[in-house]
């Protein structure tokens, strides 16, 4: 089974979604 | 939320093929420049964003896998409404409608179905549809009263008076 690869800088992630014209998914998420 | 949808490879597959996936991890005693923007009081708090970065849905606390695809997908819709393009936004709310019957949030994927067929085609009737599938499918849900109003547009055009 795979895993998601996660982009973890929100500009990159926009930079990436400009490029690809795809809408991110953001999880903001806590360890605990 | 690592396990739950993450580990389920069809979630994998659709959030790899539709979405660039990002995690932005919270600190309740410190928190972040990204929590301070926006508004992150609760985790898991998933957001779609488009590619300009902008919020176009949220949602605050865990969702099991079905209910989350389904939110996904009615997001991207919300997304393709909030800029006026109603023909990829009515396609996202039909695979809600199609391919996710009983999840939480499709009761407002047909009302938002129904608004955005009227948007495209200026036809009322659209909006009727929405209360006879909500009233028929949906009885119970929030938005089936919602859908109220329209319940007096009528399906049929008024029949033409007689020639004089």
């Amino acid at each position: 089974m795979g895993e998601i690869k996660w982009e973890r800088d929100f500009n990159i992630a926009v930079d990436k979604a400009k490029k690809t014209k795809k809408p991110i998914y953001h999880d903001f998420w806590f360890d605990g | 939320m690592n396990a739950g949808p993450y580990s389920d490879e069809k979630f994998q597959k659709y959030i790899e093929e539709e979405f660039i996936p990002l995690k932005s991890q919270c600190f309740w005693d410190k928190r972040t420049e990204l929590m301070k923007h926006f508004d992150i009081v609760w985790t898991p708090t998933l957001l779609i964003h488009d590619s300009e970065g902008k919020e176009h849905y949220r949602i605050v606390g865990y969702v099991p896998t079905d209910d989350l695809l389904a939110h996904l997908k009615f997001g991207k819709g919300k997304l393709f409404f909030n800029r006026h393009h109603y023909a990829e936004a009515i396609s996202q709310f039909k695979a809600v409608i199609e391919q996710h019957p009983d999840a939480g949030v499709t009761p407002e994927a047909i009302f938002f179905l129904g608004v955005a067929e009227y948007f495209k085609t200026h036809d009322a009737k659209a909006l009727r549809r929405v209360y006879d599938t909500l009233t028929s499918r949906y009885p119970q849900s929030e938005w089936a009263r919602r859908s109220q109003p329209y319940s007096q547009i009528p399906l049929e055009e008024p029949a033409r008076s007689a020639a004089k």
